[in-house]
């Protein structure tokens, strides 16, 4: 069989196993054919040359639901979903969202479900001619929510979706999205469960969040990827009219991963936040943009990440402001502090400011990389406190404020046990 | 245990291959309050680092003990479990760890395992010495010494002493940027701590602070050792006449450790 028909025969045995209409098929067989049209990527300080585009075998056996992911699931006090690898196994709407008339069900439920909404927003805003993997993305996906959360919806809870990729033989390719109708306040999360594995796949991983006029959205992701699969991921708002949305992103993979995290400011007003904490332990390849794409008028934005690294990691943080022409009056800061804690570690803290217009607020950005401040280690000591444990309080004190912004408290503490496996080894 | 006593004998120190101290001898008991005057950069705070084991400085002769143990041999934080506290004339800022985390890491560490203050006693006890110094309650929560200002980052360190009741005290400066309400607040936490238990050792430029705290031992430090010593006299004459007579009865004519090399 001809690449393409393996290919096809695999677009259709996801599409089917999920039970799609057929228009939805047809979408998922142009990316593909957008994919193979696409060249080949390239990431400066990432060498993707020896990148494979394998894809894996695609399963329809529901998976075991891994212990420590039942003990997590089983605190969550809000709405959830659970996929393992890709395949749903568990959906729950609180009586609170219920009764707000929110829209949550599987991507794969959405185009009958609401058929307008999805019309509207799929693919709009992380499309499929964009690159390689989000082409990829949409040939593939399995697994991933759709929400929507109507005018005014005001709930003080997060929607969290846990995805479980168990380590089989298939790419992994996650795709949720996110709508926020006018005025509406809402928390959407996103915790990631994944298992070592040894398959060299590529897998591809999308959120799109849709902030519709004077909505807020507030964003949390945990993710921990690993080495073995080269792992793509990419997450974008596009942030309408006087709408705000808030990213609070925690990695602590280990493996090779090349991800976005973006607002795309496109109403007047529109506000973004992206925080942003990684921790790069073993043999880490982490190359993790956060950007702000300033489009209309008067929008703002701030990017904070910091990052933490030991062993062999290399992370490289870029923090990247665009002011397109005619966002007059744009104002965006940018802070990208990292600290090496030791071993050979390689960070790179890189600002990126892409500006086409003359007209600009405030334009602000800071970026080191460095050790940790060997005073504060003093000080700490001289107060009877060992020196492993200053050192860990302190990349603790630099961490604290984004895992604190973190969704809910399973989730913080979850972030909190990952970073801490690592800092107290 | 008894009460302190700490030695110190032919003190040698050196920064990036510069001799600062140069032969420094110091004993200090329980129930005793040393202070230590001397004009800029005669190596007071050399001093204070040095017996806290700060890395910049580099101890080339003599000896520190503490009740009998080498304190050299010792790291800094061996050295603050052994009752050596040191209110620095700098503190630094360590953002997203909370004053009252740190202190409570800092008092367990001094109790050692097995014998840690329980959550609510650490609480109810900062909180009786925050009021004591006229620290706002929500200081506890703050970011250690983070924003504070100069005042409130000294008020920080004595309460850190009195959290910690050490058994030597050294205190760098800590009436510098205070204003006089607060000289006294600090003056006051010195004083509620002073018994046999503890010695300390006062590092100031001014008599004014020895007006509230009143030492037993006066010492003036010039060219990097202590060049007189009195009683609380001494610095009242430092006050009235500055330093110059002294210096021309020793016949030095630069004061600071520059000169000798
Ligand atoms: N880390 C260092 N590196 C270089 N020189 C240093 C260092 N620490 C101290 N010195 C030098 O040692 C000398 C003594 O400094 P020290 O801070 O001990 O003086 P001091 O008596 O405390 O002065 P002050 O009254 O101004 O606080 C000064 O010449 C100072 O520049
Ligand atoms: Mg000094």
């Amino acid at each position: 069989m001809s690449e393409v028909n393996t290919a096809v025969s695999h677009v259709h045995r996801v599409a089917q196993a999920l039970g799609e209409p057929s228009s939805l098929l047809a979408l998922r067989e142009a990316a593909w054919r957008t994919f193979q049209e696409l060249p080949q990527p390239y990431v400066e300080k990432t060498d993707l040359r020896k990148l494979t585009w394998e894809t894996g075998t695609f399963s329809e056996q529901v998976g075991k639901v891994p212990a420590e992911v039942q003990a997590y699931i089983d605190r969550l006090q809000h709405s959830y979903a659970l996929f393992v690898d890709g395949l749903p196994v568990d959906l729950r709407l609180t009586e609170e969202a219920k009764a707000a008339g929110v829209t949550y069900c599987t991507i794969h439920e959405a185009p009958e479900k609401a058929e307008a909404l999805w019309k509207a927003h799929f693919g709009t805003v992380v499309t499929a001619n964009e690159n390689k993997w989000t082409a990829l993305n949409q040939a593939l996906f399995a697994g991933g929510v759709f929400l929507y959360a109507p005018k005014g919806t005001h709930i003080d809870a997060p929607f969290e979706t846990v995805y479980v990729w168990t380590g089989g033989e298939s790419g992994a390719y996650s795709r949720s999205l996110v709508v926020a109708a006018e005025l509406a306040d809402i928390q959407y999360a996103e915790t990631v469960f994944a298992a070592t594995t040894g398959a060299k796949v590529v897998n591809s991983h999308v959120l799109e969040i849709v902030a519709l006029a004077d909505s807020r959205v507030q964003v949390s992701t945990a993710d921990a990827f690993h080495r073995g699969p080269t792992h793509f991921v990419t997450r974008r708002a596009r942030v309408g009219k006087d709408a705000h949305v808030l990213w609070t992103v925690a990695d602590t993979s280990d493996g090779l991963c090349v991800e976005l995290v973006e607002n795309e400011l496109a109403g007047a007003g529109a506000k973004g936040l992206a925080r942003v904490v990684g921790l790069g332990h073993g043999r880490a390849h982490v190359d993790l943009t956060a950007s702000m794409r300033h489009v209309g008028r008067h929008t703002e934005s701030e990017i904070v990440m910091h990052g933490a690294l030991r062993d062999k990691a290399n992370t490289i943080f870029r923090s990247r402001t665009e002011i397109v022409k005619g966002a007059v009056g744009a104002g965006s800061e940018q802070h990208d502090r990292m600290i090496m804690i030791d071993g050979t570690a390689r960070a790179d803290a890189i600002p990126m400011l892409l500006i086409d217009e003359n007209d600009v607020q405030r334009c602000g950005h800071a970026a080191s990389v460095g050790k940790i401040d060997p005073t504060q280690v003093y000080y700490l000591m001289s107060r009877g406190i060992p020196k492993s444990i200053a050192v860990q309080m302190i990349i603790w004190g630099y961490l604290h404020d984004t895992v604190e912004a973190l969704a809910s408290d399973p989730m913080r503490e979850l972030v909190v046990a990952r970073i801490e496996r690592e800092l107290s080894r | 245990m008894g009460k302190p006593d700490f030695r110190v004998q032919n003190l040698h120190v050196s920064v990036e291959g510069k001799e600062i101290l140069k032969g420094l001898n110091l004993h200090i008991r329980g129930g005793e309050i040393h202070a230590i005057m001397g004009p800029n950069g005669t190596g007071k705070s050399t001093l204070a680092s040095s017996l806290m084991g700060h890395p910049h400085y580099e101890v080339t002769a003599g000896d520190v003990v503490l009740d009998g143990e080498d304190v050299l041999a010792m790291s800094t934080d061996e050295r603050a479990r052994a009752g050596l506290f040191l209110a620095m004339q700098y503190p630094a800022e360590v953002p997203g760890v909370s004053n009252a985390n740190f202190i409570r890491q800092a008092l367990n560490a001094r109790r050692g395992e097995g014998n840690e203050l329980p959550v609510i006693q650490f609480h109810r006890k900062l909180q009786e010495k925050m009021k004591a110094l006229n620290i706002d309650a929500s200081f506890a929560e703050r970011y250690l010494n983070e924003g504070f200002s100069g005042g409130e980052k000294k008020r920080n360190e004595i309460l850190q002493m009195s959290m910690l009741e050490p058994r030597i005290a050294i205190l760098d400066e800590i009436d510098s940027g205070l204003d006089i309400d607060a000289l006294k607040i600090v003056a006051n936490g010195v004083n509620q701590l002073r018994s046999d238990n503890i010695g300390f050792l006062i590092i100031t430029h001014y008599q004014r602070l020895l007006n509230y705290i009143v030492p037993d031992h006066v010492h003036v430090m010039m060219q990097g050792r202590i060049v007189r010593s009195g009683d609380a006299k001494l610095a009242e004459e430092l006050e009235a006449k500055g330093y110059d007579w002294l210096k021309k009865e020793l016949g030095i004519e630069d004061e600071t450790v520059e000169v000798e090399a």
